[in-house]
């Protein structure tokens, strides 16, 4: 069902985001001021949770996944690092700018990438993959997936990475869309035997360092990522004048808090975050402790196979029956809390009011993100942005169906059913 | 007494017999039969002579270095560090300085028939660790040493008597703050060469079978938790099923691994280990075998018996998912789990 253009807008303005540059001469009141005190409480509270972190069971790994997460939940919230919205204004405004924080994420994510590969696995041509790195099997089921995670995005408007985050920023709809996504990932993994012996199992798992070296791989995913920078550019939006102003604390501030933080840092902090988390932890990704509950949830009711094939030899978002919370689980915690703290600070944490109609699509555009994110063993930002600064193929795969699907989903018109 | 060396089981029988056990010291130089490849397990198909399995360097001190020897000895080119870890992606994340990693499931065993890696792969494994024949091979990693462990006992099945496990392992060197490195070294490459495998470490089904019919002294101790050992669970939780019949090797006593260390992960003292033994009949005046579930673990029992205390310790590798699938073998199934029942 079509709905007035002007519904389309009133749903894309429920994204709440930041003036892009000094907007106006709104003055900094008292409540920002209280506001942004409480924010930064936040924050300190998840750096002391951190340091507690690190001398519990959870210890290093599960501290240094909280931080990531907060670095995260603050640069997507501050830079909109959505991958809807991207795909979104790319196809139907025709305007590229949000493409840029990707393209710089990406390129930082894959110098980092190179330079801790090449410590871990410093010979490429070995005939082995590099721990843990997601690098996963391309195939026909990879694209799938893909196609559906993106039909996914249109339907219940961002993908699972955007629903964390705007959570934070009280976007009610992302309540019933992650509900969907649990059990989006129940129905893969009821569907993953078929799909595993039918496309998965025999599937290559290209890798560009194994062919080209860790330089070779890096310099053509840069020349890559350059090239779409500058095909993109014909639709980027203009650059504002820049202010010939000094420099002062309260303009600080407000960058801070108040501004949308341009394409290159909110890039190179989630390209950094990406490559301290494969550094420390594990690959940068969202959905494994999501898929671990929906797995454990299952587990025992009879309604999930007894076997997940070749599930847990595949590198991505790897899921398990746990009965804890994992390092992804503190990595989400951390984005969504950290996330909630930037959109306070900056007067964007406003709660929407959810509709029947939003939330039935939210719910089922989550099932397919679930889906999706289970079959492909990831989503946009553990096999997209983590597999592309890997140097997968996987990656690049994921992002093209992925995009395809958004495109579907807009042409279908299903981002419209809010 | 020292160890009978390196022979093929099945070809070394007649000749052991005539020899007498002590005098065959020597290496094996007669080449295998042609239309035999060489394999690690040779000697399946019958029961193995009654060969000693004592190692010729045991002891505590010898065999087990402490997180300061190791940090000592860090510069020093006789001493090869070795990191045996059970998950993936951890010695990536911060090793000891110099040491080199092994993946435990693919390097240390044939990954097409189960067996242990094959001579020749061991040899270019080792001379790419940098390993010489004089080497001392120091092995850690997580898990209180499980599989480094089980790398200890195949460095010591292909004749490389200088073999010793940090204590603690990698959980003690962490919970110091100790230094570690993330570059993988790349050593020179080394000169030591496997000899066949020691037919006097390992035990196959045909031997544990005789032992279980008692047909051959020996006293098997099974190193699983005391609910596998019962029959009353196939596999520890959150671990595949892989045998169908449930319970225990007749005759064998239960001492689970993890009884030989202490809360930090570290060897109990040898007075300590001595009586927990002695307390289950194994006081080494008999043969003894290890074996648990998939062979990793039982090897951690292996070294405690064979390298700590010095008692004629073999390893049966097959463990209790070759043994409880066997055709036609006796098994003591206290609980009387039915594998399928409901």
């Amino acid at each position: 069902m079509s709905a007035p253009p002007a519904v389309g807008r009133t749903a894309r303005a429920a994204a709440p985001h930041a003036p892009s540059a000094p907007s106006g001469p709104r003055p900094w009141t008292r409540a920002d001021t209280v506001r942004t005190t409480l924010a930064a409480v936040v924050v300190v509270g998840l750096l002391v949770l951190a340091a507690w972190l690190h001398t519990s069971p959870w210890g290093p790994r599960g501290g240094v996944s909280l931080l990531v997460g907060t670095a995260l939940g603050i640069a997507f919230e501050r830079g909109r690092f959505c991958f809807w919205c991207i795909f979104r204004e790319g196809i139907e405004d025709r305007n590229t700018r949000g493409a840029y924080p990707l393209l710089v994420a990406l390129a930082v994510g894959a110098t980092g990438y190179a330079l801790v590969l090449g410590l871990f696995l410093p010979d490429p041509h070995a005939g082995r993959l590099p721990p843990e790195a997601h690098v996963g099997p391309v195939g026909w089921p990879l694209v799938l997936a893909g196609l559906v995670f993106g039909l996914g995005m249109a339907l219940s408007g961002g993908c699972v990475s955007a629903h964390l985050y705007r959570l934070g920023q009280g976007h009610t709809r992302a309540v019933p869309a992650l509900l969907g996504v649990l059990l989006g990932f129940g129905v893969g993994f009821a569907t993953w035997n078929a799909i595993y012996l039918a496309g998965v199992s025999h599937a290559p798992t290209p890798w560009l360092p194994a062919w080209l070296g860790y330089g070779g791989a890096l310099a053509v995913t840069l020349g890559v990522l350059a090239l779409l920078a500058a095909l993109l550019l014909r639709h980027a939006p203009p650059l504002r004048a820049r202010e010939h102003a000094p420099m002062t604390l309260p303009k600080v501030r407000d960058a801070i808090v108040r501004w949308r933080w341009s394409a290159g840092v909110t890039g190179t902090v989630v390209g950094l975050a990406g490559v301290f988390a494969y550094l420390r932890v594990e690959p940068l990704g969202v959905t494994s402790q999501l898929g671990s509950a929906s797995r454990t949830a299952l587990a025992g009711t009879g309604l999930l196979p007894e076997r997940l094939t070749g599930l847990d030899t595949l590198a991505g978002c790897a899921t398990a029956v746990v009965q804890t919370l994992t390092e992804n689980g503190w990595l989400v915690i951390g984005l969504v809390v950290a996330s909630f703290a930037a959109a306070l600070a900056g007067g964007r944490f406003r709660p929407t009011r959810l509709t029947a109609r939003g939330a039935s699509s939210a719910l089922l555009g989550g099932v397919l993100l679930g889906w999706g994110a289970m079959t492909a063993l990831g989503c946009t930002v553990g096999v997209l942005l983590s597999g592309i600064s890997a140097f997968a193929v996987s990656g690049w795969v994921f992002a093209a169906s992925c995009l395809a699907g958004v495109w579907a989903g807009i042409r279908l018109r299903v981002h419209r059913l809010t | 007494m020292p160890r009978s060396t390196s022979r093929p089981a099945a070809l070394a029988v007649p000749i052991l017999l005539v020899a007498g056990l002590a005098a065959c010291s020597s290496p094996a130089t007669e080449p295998l039969a042609d239309d035999a490849a060489p394999s690690a397990a040779q000697g399946v198909a019958e029961a193995a002579p009654a060969l000693d399995a004592r190692s010729e360097v045991t002891g505590f001190e010898n065999v087990v270095v402490s997180t300061d020897w190791l940090a000592e000895h860090l510069d020093d080119d006789k001493v090869a560090v070795i990191e045996v870890s059970v998950d993936p992606g951890l010695y990536e994340r911060g090793h000891v300085p110099g040491a080199v990693n092994v993946p435990w499931h693919t390097a240390f065993v044939d990954t097409v028939t189960r067996d242990v890696v094959p001579p020749e792969r061991f040899t270019e494994l080792a001379q790419e660790a940098g390993i010489d024949k004089d080497s001392t091979v120091v092995l850690y990693g997580d898990s209180n040493n499980w599989f480094a462990a089980w790398g200890a006992w195949v460095f010591t099945l292909y004749g490389h008597d200088d073999v010793r496990l940090v204590d603690g392992g990698r959980g003690a060197g962490e919970s110091e703050g100790r230094e570690l490195e993330l570059a993988a070294p790349t050593p020179a490459r080394g000169t030591f060469e496997a000899a066949q495998a020691d037919p006097a470490l390992r035990a196959f089904l045909p031997e544990v079978v005789e032992v279980a019919t008692g047909d051959r002294e020996a006293t098997l101790v099974d190193i699983r938790g005391a609910a596998e050992f019962n029959g009353e669970i196939f596999a520890p939780e959150g671990v595949q099923e892989l045998s169908i019949r449930a319970g225990h090797v007749p005759g064998a006593v239960n001492v689970p691994w993890v009884e030989a260390v202490d809360e930090d992960g570290k060897f109990k003292s040898v007075e300590e280990l001595r009586a927990l033994y002695a307390e289950a009949g194994v006081d080494g005046s008999a043969p003894i075998i290890t074996y648990c579930r998939i062979g990793e673990r039982a090897s951690h029992t292996w070294f405690v018996l064979n390298k700590i205390l010095g008692y004629d310790a073999k390893l049966y590798d097959g463990s209790w998912t070759e043994y409880g699938n066997a055709v036609g073998v006796p098994v003591t199934n206290p609980a009387g789990t039915v594998w399928g029942g409901v």
